[in-house]
């Protein structure tokens, strides 16, 4: 039986920064990974070991200096900036550790904001935005301003924001990182839940107790995989 | 392009620095303002002009003594009847109606034992067609009052209720000027917002009774001269320049001792002033827009800046390079033309108050304020253009790592 296309794969991917005084700092030293539908990871490691590098690659947000990187196997590496931009709009959710909404416009706002891009027509938008916010338990704030919510209040809407274009992947870089442990628990769990329903969930984290809600582990060091265990 | 959703977080974005935004304006708030106002003033002044103008009529023009309005004024004294005399009676100046000499001087009348200086008005019969008052009581001069010495009086209608009341008949009345004794033969009134309160506060008197019995010469202020065919006038003009400059022996090349002036000179002058006033506000308030615009551009820098991680997260949940400019042009147009906006109803507003105090027209110059709109969005597109594009280009990651 053949393997079916990962969701994404990279292959030695390397990045390197231009630094100010015309040197260059190698921030990720050649990366080979494939991630499939359906899997829950954990990309762990010290703090500047490349993680958010990482993340950035595989959100499109970013493109590798050299290898390849395979996107549902197409090869976005010679995508324009609008091209990614859609990339990003249609097969990605992002949760970030920190600024994740517009804070001076109401959480459904915030929720509907990719689908405004992609062109998706105000009722739908409300509706699906409504829907997404069901699922993370927070739909009664919807029309609260952002900045009015509490920090975990405000990562749940970001997961609501992530899955709401229902994308490929959902990439949280740190989500709990500002949270207090109850907190922190929490939020993991509706990871948990997303991913038992089927969503491809890929989190940063240098929390060895965090990463035990994934099922796969991920450590890199100075941009390398030293490890990659699956539970 | 979802254009509610966009134009409604500019407003968010623009009130949370609402004092910032309000300073931003400033500058175009004062250049579409002060375009406004004096546009509007300009067309009011005008409009006042051309209402004044036909309340007495465009087919006439003055000749005044002297060589400036001034001198006239100054007692120059370079007009006779003569002069008169001879233009009534040139037979090739075939387009002349009517001429009507007019002497001005001040006097202590008494009437009704009361005592007052009134300013005292010779005249002909020829006058009432171009004064063209309203007769309220009695009647105008008619030719045998221009020929006679008989003491007769006309009353402005001011003077005649100071002397006998309002709403009072004071034909065949007996008034004292000076030293003689005056039959009241009628009150007029004129309509004239500019001149009225000065025709109406006067005594008209047969200009040769003026001149022997108050004056005590021959001094003429000013000669008002109708013609048939307003086309011909300054035809006319020129033919009565030659006749008087012949009758004062001027040389070419002299200074005529005396000043012509038609009334479509007067609203021709007064429309060259208020371009010349229009062009030159519009220059300042050009200058003022330039200022403002700058503001509009420099804020937005400072805006994008401090909304790099914004725009890092816009970009991260899908945002185009169009969306972002989009964003950011329509927050500077919002802001240039909401500017322009309190403008316009600041410059509509000052033009309301002007014309109240100043007594002329209300005047609201549609394209003057369409002008004004145009202007400030285009402003906002112009100067707001650079930002935004800075904004559209920045690189997602530079922005989510902005501190
Ligand atoms: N745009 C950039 N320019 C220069 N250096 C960068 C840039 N992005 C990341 N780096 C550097 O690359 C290294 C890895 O960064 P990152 O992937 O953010 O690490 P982390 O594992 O902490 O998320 C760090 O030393 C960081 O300073
Ligand atoms: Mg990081």
């Amino acid at each position: 039986m053949s393997q079916p296309v990962p969701v994404i794969h990279l292959e030695n991917v390397t990045k390197r920064y231009p630094l100010s005084d015309g040197e260059f700092y190698q921030s990720l030293n050649g990366i080979t990974l494939s991630i499939h539908t359906g899997e829950f990871v954990a990309i762990m490691g010290p703090s500047g070991s490349g993680k958010s590098t990482t993340m950035h690659i595989i959100g499109a947000l970013d493109t590798p200096t050299t290898g390849k990187y395979l996107l549902k196997g197409k090869d976005i590496s010679s995508y324009t900036d609008d091209q990614l931009a859609e990339i990003r709009n249609q097969e990605i959710g992002f949760v970030f550790q920190s600024f994740n909404l517009l804070s001076r416009t109401t959480v459904l706002k915030n929720v509907e904001r990719p689908m405004m891009y992609a062109g998706i027509p105000q009722e739908e938008r409300t509706k699906r935005a409504m829907a997404a916010l069901e699922l993370v338990r927070i739909s009664e704030k919807a029309n609260n301003l952002s900045n009015r919510i509490s920090g975990g209040q405000i990562q749940r809407v970001a997961i609501a924001r992530a899955i709401v274009m229902n994308p490929s992947i959902i990439l949280a870089d740190e989500p709990t990182g500002n949270l207090d442990t109850k907190t922190s628990h929490e939020i993991m769990t509706y990871f948990q839940n997303l991913n038992k329903e089927g969503k491809t969930i890929v989190i940063i984290t240098h929390e060895e107790e965090i990463a035990q809600f994934a099922k796969r582990i991920i450590k890199i060091v100075d941009g390398k995989i030293v490890s990659d265990k699956k539970k | 392009m979802e254009y509610k959703e966009i134009i409604s977080s500019a407003l968010q974005a623009l009130r949370r620095n609402i004092l910032r935004t309000s300073l931003t304006m400033l500058g175009i708030i004062i250049g579409i303002t002060s375009v406004i106002l004096i546009v509007s003033i300009g067309k009011g002044a005008v409009a006042f002009i051309t209402n004044e103008l036909s309340s007495f009529g465009t087919d006439y023009f003055q000749i005044n003594p002297g060589n400036s309005t001034f001198s006239s004024l100054a007692g120059t004294n370079t007009l006779t009847l003569d002069d008169v005399e001879a233009i009534r009676e040139d037979s090739s100046l075939t387009n002349i109606k009517r001429v009507a000499p007019m002497a001005l001087s001040n006097s202590i009348v008494t009437a009704n034992d009361i005592k007052k200086s009134v300013s005292i008005t010779g005249i002909t019969s020829e006058m009432q067609e171009i004064l063209r008052p309203d007769i309220l009581y009695g009647e105008f001069f008619n030719e045998d009052h221009d020929r006679s010495a008989e003491r007769v009086a006309l009353l402005g209608v001011d003077v005649a209720e100071d002397f006998f009341g309002e709403e009072t008949d004071p034909t065949g009345e007996t008034i004292r000027i000076k030293d003689s004794t005056f039959r009241v033969i009628g009150v007029t009134e004129s309509s004239s917002a500019l001149a009225g309160s000065v025709l109406n506060n006067a005594v008209y008197v047969p200009i040769n009774v003026a001149f022997n019995e108050i004056i005590g010469e021959e001094r003429i202020q000013e000669i008002d001269v109708s013609v048939h065919d307003t086309e011909q006038i300054n035809q006319t003009i020129e033919d009565v320049e030659l006749l008087l400059r012949d009758r004062h022996d001027l040389d070419e090349g002299d200074e005529s001792d005396f000043q012509i002036q038609s009334a479509q000179d007067i609203l021709t002058t007064v429309q060259t002033i208020t371009g010349l006033l229009t062009t030159m506000i519009a220059a300042i308030s050009g200058i003022s827009l330039l200022v403002g615009g700058v503001g509009v551009m420099n804020i937005m820098l400072v805006s994008v800046t401090e909304r790099t991680k914004e725009i890092g997260l816009l970009k991260a949940v899908g945002a185009k390079e169009k969306d972002i400019l989009t964003q950011f042009l329509v927050e500077a147009v919002v802001m240039s033309l909401s500017g322009g906006i309190v403008g316009i109803i600041l410059g509509v507003g000052g033009a309301f108050l002007v014309s109240l105090v100043a007594n002329i027209p209300f005047v609201i110059d549609i394209v003057a304020i369409i002008i004004a709109v145009g202007v400030s969005t285009l402003v906002g597109i112009v100067f707001g253009l650079y930002p935004a594009r800075r904004a559209a280009r920045l690189s997602p990651i530079e922005a989510l790592r902005y501190e």
